[in-house]
Protein backbone atom coordinates (compact mmCIF):
# COMPACT_ATOMS: atom_id res chain seq x y z
CA UNK A 1 0.00 0.00 0.00
CA UNK A 2 1.44 3.36 -1.04
CA UNK A 3 0.17 6.88 -0.41
CA UNK A 4 1.38 10.20 -1.79
CA UNK A 5 0.45 13.57 -0.34
CA UNK A 6 0.39 16.64 -2.57
CA UNK A 7 -0.96 20.18 -2.48
CA UNK A 8 -2.73 20.97 -5.73
CA UNK A 9 -4.57 24.28 -6.36
CA UNK A 10 -5.25 24.80 -2.67
CA UNK A 11 -6.53 21.20 -2.31
CA UNK A 12 -4.82 18.70 -0.04
CA UNK A 13 -4.69 15.59 -2.20
CA UNK A 14 -3.78 12.09 -1.11
CA UNK A 15 -3.21 9.39 -3.72
CA UNK A 16 -3.88 5.82 -2.63
CA UNK A 17 -2.31 2.88 -4.43
CA UNK A 18 -2.90 -0.79 -3.64
CA UNK A 19 -5.02 -2.48 -0.98
CA UNK A 20 -6.17 -0.49 2.05
CA UNK A 21 -6.75 -3.43 4.36
CA UNK A 22 -6.43 -3.89 8.12
CA UNK A 23 -2.70 -4.65 7.86
CA UNK A 24 -2.02 -1.41 5.96
CA UNK A 25 -4.31 0.84 7.94
CA UNK A 26 -1.95 1.74 10.82
CA UNK A 27 0.70 2.94 8.38
CA UNK A 28 -1.86 4.79 6.22
CA UNK A 29 -3.36 6.45 9.31
CA UNK A 30 0.07 7.88 10.08
CA UNK A 31 0.53 9.03 6.49
CA UNK A 32 -2.90 10.73 6.46
CA UNK A 33 -1.96 13.00 9.40
CA UNK A 34 -1.11 16.04 7.23
CA UNK A 35 -4.72 15.95 5.96
CA UNK A 36 -5.99 16.60 9.50
CA UNK A 37 -4.35 20.05 9.44
CA UNK A 38 -6.78 21.06 6.71
CA UNK A 39 -8.16 24.45 7.85
CA UNK A 40 -8.77 26.50 4.73
CA UNK A 41 -8.23 23.55 2.38
CA UNK A 42 -10.57 21.03 0.83
CA UNK A 43 -9.36 17.46 0.66
CA UNK A 44 -9.32 15.03 -2.26
CA UNK A 45 -8.81 11.33 -1.67
CA UNK A 46 -7.70 10.04 -5.06
CA UNK A 47 -8.70 6.41 -5.34
CA UNK A 48 -7.87 5.79 -9.02
CA UNK A 49 -5.31 3.13 -8.02
CA UNK A 50 -6.98 1.92 -4.85
CA UNK A 51 -7.88 -1.72 -5.41
CA UNK A 52 -9.58 -2.62 -2.13
CA UNK A 53 -10.83 -0.96 1.03
CA UNK A 54 -11.63 -2.78 4.27
CA UNK A 55 -13.63 -1.57 7.28
CA UNK A 56 -10.39 -0.22 8.76
CA UNK A 57 -9.93 1.88 5.62
CA UNK A 58 -13.50 3.13 5.80
CA UNK A 59 -12.88 4.12 9.42
CA UNK A 60 -9.86 6.16 8.37
CA UNK A 61 -11.91 8.00 5.74
CA UNK A 62 -14.76 8.58 8.22
CA UNK A 63 -12.36 9.78 10.90
CA UNK A 64 -10.94 12.31 8.47
CA UNK A 65 -14.45 13.44 7.51
CA UNK A 66 -15.36 13.95 11.17
CA UNK A 67 -12.30 16.14 11.70
CA UNK A 68 -12.51 18.07 8.44
CA UNK A 69 -16.23 18.96 8.46
CA UNK A 70 -16.22 21.17 11.59
CA UNK A 71 -13.26 23.04 10.07
CA UNK A 72 -15.39 23.82 7.01
CA UNK A 73 -13.36 21.58 4.72
CA UNK A 74 -14.97 19.29 2.17
CA UNK A 75 -13.72 15.75 1.63
CA UNK A 76 -14.00 14.56 -1.96
CA UNK A 77 -13.40 11.04 -3.18
CA UNK A 78 -12.02 11.02 -6.69
CA UNK A 79 -11.86 8.35 -9.41
CA UNK A 80 -13.22 5.51 -7.32
CA UNK A 81 -13.67 2.18 -9.14
CA UNK A 82 -17.02 0.38 -9.33
CA UNK A 83 -16.17 -2.30 -6.75
CA UNK A 84 -15.24 0.29 -4.16
CA UNK A 85 -18.27 2.39 -5.03
CA UNK A 86 -20.37 -0.67 -4.25
CA UNK A 87 -18.69 -1.00 -0.83
CA UNK A 88 -19.57 2.62 -0.08
CA UNK A 89 -23.13 2.02 -1.29
CA UNK A 90 -23.81 -1.19 0.62
CA UNK A 91 -22.50 0.24 3.90
CA UNK A 92 -24.59 3.37 3.40
CA UNK A 93 -21.53 5.61 3.58
CA UNK A 94 -21.68 6.83 0.02
CA UNK A 95 -23.92 9.79 0.88
CA UNK A 96 -21.60 11.02 3.61
CA UNK A 97 -18.85 11.83 1.11
CA UNK A 98 -18.74 13.98 -1.97
CA UNK A 99 -17.51 12.39 -5.17
CA UNK A 100 -15.50 13.98 -7.96
CA UNK B 1 -7.75 68.32 10.12
CA UNK B 2 -9.90 68.57 13.23
CA UNK B 3 -9.22 71.30 15.72
CA UNK B 4 -10.02 70.26 19.26
CA UNK B 5 -10.05 72.33 22.42
CA UNK B 6 -7.38 71.52 25.04
CA UNK B 7 -10.09 69.82 27.14
CA UNK B 8 -11.10 67.59 24.25
CA UNK B 9 -7.42 66.88 23.43
CA UNK B 10 -7.02 65.74 27.03
CA UNK B 11 -10.02 63.40 26.73
CA UNK B 12 -8.63 62.02 23.47
CA UNK B 13 -5.23 61.37 25.08
CA UNK B 14 -6.90 59.60 28.01
CA UNK B 15 -8.75 57.46 25.45
CA UNK B 16 -5.43 56.50 23.80
CA UNK B 17 -3.96 55.63 27.21
CA UNK B 18 -6.95 53.47 28.18
CA UNK B 19 -7.46 51.76 24.81
CA UNK B 20 -6.12 48.38 25.98
CA UNK B 21 -8.44 48.46 28.98
CA UNK B 22 -11.39 49.20 26.64
CA UNK B 23 -10.42 46.36 24.31
CA UNK B 24 -10.36 43.96 27.24
CA UNK B 25 -13.76 45.19 28.42
CA UNK B 26 -15.15 44.81 24.88
CA UNK B 27 -14.06 41.20 24.52
CA UNK B 28 -15.08 40.29 28.07
CA UNK B 29 -18.63 41.63 27.57
CA UNK B 30 -18.84 40.00 24.13
CA UNK B 31 -17.82 36.59 25.47
CA UNK B 32 -20.20 36.82 28.42
CA UNK B 33 -23.08 37.65 26.09
CA UNK B 34 -22.22 34.88 23.62
CA UNK B 35 -22.07 32.34 26.42
CA UNK B 36 -25.34 33.32 28.14
CA UNK B 37 -27.38 33.86 24.96
CA UNK B 38 -26.28 30.51 23.62
CA UNK B 39 -27.10 28.82 26.95
CA UNK B 40 -30.63 30.22 26.68
CA UNK B 41 -30.90 28.90 23.11
CA UNK B 42 -31.48 32.31 21.57
CA UNK B 43 -30.47 32.38 17.92
CA UNK B 44 -29.14 35.69 16.74
CA UNK B 45 -28.86 37.34 13.38
CA UNK B 46 -25.62 38.95 14.57
CA UNK B 47 -23.73 40.16 17.60
CA UNK B 48 -21.41 43.01 16.70
CA UNK B 49 -18.94 44.61 19.06
CA UNK B 50 -16.36 47.34 18.75
CA UNK B 51 -14.26 49.87 20.56
CA UNK B 52 -14.77 53.34 19.13
CA UNK B 53 -12.03 54.41 16.73
CA UNK B 54 -9.91 57.41 17.58
CA UNK B 55 -11.18 59.17 14.47
CA UNK B 56 -14.81 58.62 15.39
CA UNK B 57 -14.22 59.82 18.97
CA UNK B 58 -12.40 62.93 17.71
CA UNK B 59 -15.40 63.67 15.47
CA UNK B 60 -17.77 63.32 18.41
CA UNK B 61 -15.60 65.54 20.61
CA UNK B 62 -15.40 68.18 17.87
CA UNK B 63 -19.21 68.31 17.75
CA UNK B 64 -20.09 68.17 21.43
CA UNK B 65 -16.89 67.64 23.39
CA UNK B 66 -17.56 70.33 25.96
CA UNK B 67 -20.54 68.48 27.35
CA UNK B 68 -18.29 65.64 28.55
CA UNK B 69 -16.48 66.42 31.78
CA UNK B 70 -14.58 63.13 31.88
CA UNK B 71 -13.89 60.33 29.43
CA UNK B 72 -16.20 58.08 31.45
CA UNK B 73 -19.11 60.42 30.59
CA UNK B 74 -18.92 59.07 27.03
CA UNK B 75 -20.93 55.85 27.28
CA UNK B 76 -20.40 54.33 23.84
CA UNK B 77 -16.61 53.94 23.79
CA UNK B 78 -17.38 50.24 23.91
CA UNK B 79 -20.52 49.34 22.00
CA UNK B 80 -22.26 46.08 21.24
CA UNK B 81 -25.22 45.48 18.98
CA UNK B 82 -27.37 42.38 19.36
CA UNK B 83 -29.58 41.72 16.35
CA UNK B 84 -32.31 39.13 16.92
CA UNK B 85 -34.54 37.47 14.33
CA UNK B 86 -37.75 37.95 16.28
CA UNK B 87 -39.23 40.86 18.16
CA UNK B 88 -40.07 38.58 21.15
CA UNK B 89 -36.39 37.83 21.51
CA UNK B 90 -35.53 41.53 21.98
CA UNK B 91 -37.23 41.39 25.39
CA UNK B 92 -35.62 38.06 26.25
CA UNK B 93 -32.17 39.39 25.39
CA UNK B 94 -32.89 42.59 27.34
CA UNK B 95 -33.76 40.52 30.42
CA UNK B 96 -30.52 38.59 30.10
CA UNK B 97 -28.51 41.82 29.65
CA UNK B 98 -30.05 43.40 32.75
CA UNK B 99 -29.30 40.26 34.75
CA UNK B 100 -25.69 40.08 33.59
CA UNK B 101 -24.77 43.74 33.90
CA UNK B 102 -25.48 46.79 35.98
CA UNK B 103 -27.87 48.87 33.83
CA UNK B 104 -27.85 52.65 34.21
CA UNK B 105 -31.61 53.04 33.83
CA UNK B 106 -31.54 56.84 33.92
CA UNK B 107 -29.49 56.87 30.69
CA UNK B 108 -31.00 53.82 28.98
CA UNK B 109 -33.78 54.19 26.47
CA UNK B 110 -36.52 51.89 25.33
CA UNK B 111 -37.17 53.69 22.08
CA UNK B 112 -40.01 51.34 21.32
CA UNK B 113 -42.05 53.30 23.88
CA UNK B 114 -41.49 56.66 22.22
CA UNK B 115 -44.00 55.84 19.49
CA UNK B 116 -42.47 58.05 16.84
CA UNK B 117 -44.80 57.62 13.91
CA UNK B 118 -42.19 57.72 11.20
CA UNK B 119 -39.56 55.71 13.01
CA UNK B 120 -39.11 51.99 13.07
CA UNK B 121 -35.41 51.14 13.09
CA UNK B 122 -34.73 53.39 16.01
CA UNK B 123 -37.38 51.53 17.97
CA UNK B 124 -34.58 49.58 19.55
CA UNK B 125 -33.38 49.22 23.09
CA UNK B 126 -30.29 51.15 24.11
CA UNK B 127 -28.90 50.07 27.46
CA UNK B 128 -26.02 51.82 29.16
CA UNK B 129 -24.32 49.20 31.26
CA UNK B 130 -21.31 48.56 33.43
CA UNK B 131 -19.82 45.43 34.93
CA UNK B 132 -20.40 46.89 38.38
CA UNK B 133 -21.31 50.22 39.93
CA UNK B 134 -18.74 52.88 39.07
CA UNK B 135 -16.79 50.86 36.45
CA UNK B 136 -16.35 51.90 32.80
CA UNK B 137 -19.70 52.06 31.02
CA UNK B 138 -20.58 50.53 27.66
CA UNK B 139 -23.61 50.61 25.40
CA UNK B 140 -25.68 47.65 24.26
CA UNK B 141 -28.24 48.05 21.48
CA UNK B 142 -30.83 45.35 20.98
CA UNK B 143 -32.99 45.24 17.88
CA UNK B 144 -34.53 42.88 15.35
CA UNK B 145 -33.04 42.17 11.95
CA UNK B 146 -35.79 44.21 10.26
CA UNK B 147 -35.17 47.16 12.56
CA UNK B 148 -31.48 46.84 11.78
CA UNK B 149 -32.15 46.92 8.04
CA UNK B 150 -34.40 49.93 8.47
CA UNK B 151 -31.69 51.77 10.41
CA UNK B 152 -29.10 51.02 7.74
CA UNK B 153 -31.38 52.29 4.93
CA UNK B 154 -32.47 55.29 6.95
CA UNK B 155 -28.84 56.15 7.54
CA UNK B 156 -28.07 55.73 3.83
CA UNK B 157 -30.96 57.97 2.79
CA UNK B 158 -29.92 60.57 5.34
CA UNK B 159 -33.35 60.87 6.92
CA UNK B 160 -31.83 61.87 10.23
CA UNK B 161 -29.79 64.59 8.56
CA UNK B 162 -30.10 68.32 8.88
CA UNK B 163 -32.61 68.81 6.06
CA UNK B 164 -36.19 68.81 7.30
CA UNK B 165 -38.27 66.21 5.52
CA UNK B 166 -41.31 67.46 3.56
CA UNK B 167 -44.67 66.00 4.80
CA UNK B 168 -45.25 63.78 1.75
CA UNK B 169 -41.93 61.97 2.35
CA UNK B 170 -42.65 61.74 6.06
CA UNK B 171 -45.82 59.92 5.12
CA UNK B 172 -43.82 57.49 2.98
CA UNK B 173 -41.58 56.78 5.96
CA UNK B 174 -44.64 56.28 8.20
CA UNK B 175 -46.14 53.77 5.80
CA UNK B 176 -42.89 51.81 5.61
CA UNK B 177 -42.43 51.96 9.38
CA UNK B 178 -45.92 50.55 9.89
CA UNK B 179 -45.39 47.81 7.35
CA UNK B 180 -42.11 46.68 8.84
CA UNK B 181 -43.47 46.73 12.38
CA UNK B 182 -46.35 44.59 11.21
CA UNK B 183 -43.93 42.21 9.44
CA UNK B 184 -41.84 41.91 12.62
CA UNK B 185 -44.93 41.02 14.64
CA UNK B 186 -46.13 38.57 11.99
CA UNK B 187 -42.78 36.75 11.94
CA UNK B 188 -43.02 36.34 15.71
CA UNK B 189 -46.59 35.10 15.41
CA UNK B 190 -45.56 32.66 12.68
CA UNK B 191 -42.83 31.27 14.90
CA UNK B 192 -45.30 30.73 17.74
CA UNK B 193 -47.75 29.03 15.36
CA UNK B 194 -45.03 26.75 13.95
CA UNK B 195 -43.84 25.80 17.43
CA UNK B 196 -47.40 24.92 18.38
CA UNK B 197 -47.81 22.87 15.18
CA UNK B 198 -44.59 20.95 15.93
CA UNK B 199 -45.83 20.20 19.45
CA UNK B 200 -49.08 18.82 18.07
CA UNK B 201 -47.21 16.65 15.56
CA UNK B 202 -44.91 15.34 18.27
CA UNK B 203 -47.90 14.50 20.45
CA UNK B 204 -49.60 12.61 17.61
CA UNK B 205 -46.40 10.73 16.77
CA UNK B 206 -45.89 9.80 20.44
CA UNK B 207 -49.48 8.63 20.82
CA UNK B 208 -49.01 6.33 17.84
CA UNK B 209 -51.69 7.93 15.64
CA UNK B 210 -49.30 7.91 12.71
CA UNK B 211 -51.93 7.62 9.99
CA UNK B 212 -53.31 11.00 11.06
CA UNK B 213 -49.97 12.72 10.63
CA UNK B 214 -49.18 14.21 7.24
CA UNK B 215 -45.68 13.43 6.00
CA UNK B 216 -43.61 16.62 6.19
CA UNK B 217 -40.13 17.70 7.20
CA UNK B 218 -41.27 18.38 10.77
CA UNK B 219 -43.36 15.26 11.19
CA UNK B 220 -40.69 13.01 9.66
CA UNK B 221 -38.09 14.49 12.01
CA UNK B 222 -40.35 13.81 15.03
CA UNK B 223 -40.99 10.28 13.74
CA UNK B 224 -37.26 9.62 13.44
CA UNK B 225 -36.81 10.65 17.08
CA UNK B 226 -38.71 7.43 17.90
CA UNK B 227 -35.84 5.61 16.13
CA UNK B 228 -38.15 3.35 14.09
CA UNK B 229 -35.27 1.87 12.11
CA UNK B 230 -33.14 0.78 15.06
CA UNK B 231 -34.40 -2.79 15.13
CA UNK B 232 -33.75 -3.34 11.42
CA UNK B 233 -30.35 -1.63 11.59
CA UNK B 234 -29.29 -3.73 14.56
CA UNK B 235 -30.39 -6.90 12.78
CA UNK B 236 -28.34 -5.94 9.72
CA UNK B 237 -25.36 -4.91 11.86
CA UNK B 238 -25.42 -8.29 13.60
CA UNK B 239 -24.53 -9.99 10.29
CA UNK B 240 -20.88 -8.90 10.67
CA UNK B 241 -21.01 -7.74 14.29
CA UNK B 242 -20.76 -4.27 12.79
CA UNK B 243 -20.56 -0.90 14.47
CA UNK B 244 -23.33 1.54 13.43
CA UNK B 245 -22.11 4.98 12.43
CA UNK B 246 -24.65 7.75 13.21
CA UNK B 247 -26.22 9.37 10.14
CA UNK B 248 -29.31 11.42 9.39
CA UNK B 249 -32.26 9.74 7.67
CA UNK B 250 -33.76 13.07 6.56
CA UNK B 251 -32.36 12.69 2.99
CA UNK B 252 -34.87 9.82 2.56
CA UNK B 253 -37.87 12.15 2.86
CA UNK B 254 -37.96 13.17 -0.83
CA UNK B 255 -37.75 9.48 -1.78
CA UNK B 256 -40.74 8.61 0.42
CA UNK B 257 -42.64 11.54 -1.08
CA UNK B 258 -41.69 10.30 -4.55
CA UNK B 259 -43.24 6.94 -3.62
CA UNK B 260 -46.47 8.88 -3.08
CA UNK B 261 -46.50 8.47 0.69
CA UNK B 262 -48.61 11.13 2.36
CA UNK B 263 -48.70 10.10 6.00
CA UNK B 264 -46.35 8.69 8.62
CA UNK B 265 -48.72 5.74 8.81
CA UNK B 266 -47.62 4.74 5.30
CA UNK B 267 -43.96 5.03 6.27
CA UNK B 268 -44.54 2.86 9.34
CA UNK B 269 -46.43 0.32 7.20
CA UNK B 270 -43.38 0.09 4.93
CA UNK B 271 -41.15 -0.52 7.97
CA UNK B 272 -43.54 -3.14 9.37
CA UNK B 273 -44.19 -4.97 6.09
CA UNK B 274 -40.82 -4.88 4.38
CA UNK B 275 -38.19 -4.99 7.13
CA UNK B 276 -37.72 -8.71 6.65
CA UNK B 277 -37.11 -8.41 2.91
CA UNK B 278 -34.81 -5.40 3.50
CA UNK B 279 -32.83 -7.45 6.01
CA UNK B 280 -32.51 -10.32 3.52
CA UNK B 281 -31.30 -7.93 0.83
CA UNK B 282 -28.69 -6.36 3.15
CA UNK B 283 -27.64 -9.82 4.35
CA UNK B 284 -27.03 -11.01 0.78
CA UNK B 285 -24.66 -8.09 0.18
CA UNK B 286 -22.84 -7.98 3.50
CA UNK B 287 -22.48 -11.66 4.42
CA UNK B 288 -19.80 -12.18 1.76
CA UNK B 289 -17.74 -9.26 3.11
CA UNK B 290 -15.98 -8.55 6.38
CA UNK B 291 -17.34 -5.01 6.58
CA UNK B 292 -17.91 -4.30 10.25
CA UNK B 293 -18.86 -0.65 10.11
CA UNK B 294 -22.18 0.50 8.65
CA UNK B 295 -24.03 3.78 8.40
CA UNK B 296 -27.39 4.08 10.19
CA UNK B 297 -28.88 4.70 6.76
CA UNK B 298 -28.34 1.07 5.79
CA UNK B 299 -31.77 -0.17 6.92
CA UNK B 300 -33.76 2.65 5.32
CA UNK B 301 -31.77 2.39 2.08
CA UNK B 302 -32.56 -1.31 1.70
CA UNK B 303 -36.19 -0.70 2.69
CA UNK B 304 -36.60 1.92 -0.05
CA UNK B 305 -35.05 -0.34 -2.68
CA UNK B 306 -37.32 -3.22 -1.68
CA UNK B 307 -40.35 -0.91 -1.65
CA UNK B 308 -39.57 0.39 -5.16
CA UNK B 309 -39.04 -3.10 -6.59
CA UNK B 310 -42.11 -4.56 -4.85
CA UNK B 311 -44.20 -1.80 -6.42
CA UNK B 312 -43.15 -2.61 -9.97
CA UNK B 313 -40.10 -0.39 -9.91
CA UNK B 314 -37.49 -0.66 -12.65
CA UNK B 315 -33.76 0.00 -12.92
CA UNK B 316 -34.60 3.70 -13.37
CA UNK B 317 -36.60 3.78 -10.15
CA UNK B 318 -33.74 2.24 -8.18
CA UNK B 319 -31.28 4.59 -9.89
CA UNK B 320 -33.56 7.45 -8.80
CA UNK B 321 -33.08 6.40 -5.16
CA UNK B 322 -29.29 6.35 -5.56
CA UNK B 323 -29.35 9.65 -7.45
CA UNK B 324 -31.32 11.27 -4.64
CA UNK B 325 -29.04 9.90 -1.94
CA UNK B 326 -25.64 10.08 -3.59
CA UNK B 327 -26.10 12.78 -6.21
CA UNK B 328 -26.89 12.23 -9.87
CA UNK B 329 -24.29 9.98 -11.48
CA UNK B 330 -24.31 7.54 -14.42
CA UNK B 331 -22.47 5.01 -12.25
CA UNK B 332 -25.62 4.75 -10.11
CA UNK B 333 -27.19 2.74 -12.94
CA UNK B 334 -24.54 0.05 -12.41
CA UNK B 335 -25.29 0.06 -8.68
CA UNK B 336 -28.98 -0.32 -9.54
CA UNK B 337 -28.22 -3.31 -11.81
CA UNK B 338 -26.19 -4.92 -9.01
CA UNK B 339 -28.84 -4.51 -6.34
CA UNK B 340 -31.63 -5.77 -8.66
CA UNK B 341 -29.57 -8.92 -9.29
CA UNK B 342 -29.20 -9.40 -5.51
CA UNK B 343 -32.92 -8.83 -5.05
CA UNK B 344 -33.75 -11.48 -7.62
CA UNK B 345 -31.17 -13.84 -6.12
CA UNK B 346 -32.91 -13.82 -2.73
CA UNK B 347 -36.13 -14.89 -4.39
CA UNK B 348 -38.03 -11.62 -3.98
CA UNK B 349 -40.54 -10.47 -6.54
Amino acid sequence: MKTTFKEEDNYYVMYFEGRLDTAASAQVEEEMKPLYECSGHDIILDCANLEYISSSGLRLFLGLLKTAKPKGSHVYIRAINEDLRQVFAMTGFINLFEFK
Amino acid sequence: MMRLSPHCEMLLQEFRDRRDELLRLDSHVYELLCQHLSQQGIELNSLEHRVKTEKSLAGKLELKGEKYRELSDITDLVGLRIVTFYTDDVDKVAAIVSKLFNVDWSNSVDKRKLHELTSFGYNSLHYICSLHEGSMRFEIQIRTALQHTWSAIEHDIGYKGAVKLPPQYKRQFSRLAGMLELADDEFSRLRTTMTEYRRQIQALVKSGNLSEVTLSTDSFRSYLELRPLDRLNQRIAAVNQAELFPASLMPFLPILEHFGMESLGQVQAMVDDLSDAAYQLALSQLAITDLDILSETVGMQNLCIVYALKHGGTRDDVKYIYDKLYGKNDANALLADGIIRQYEAIGQK
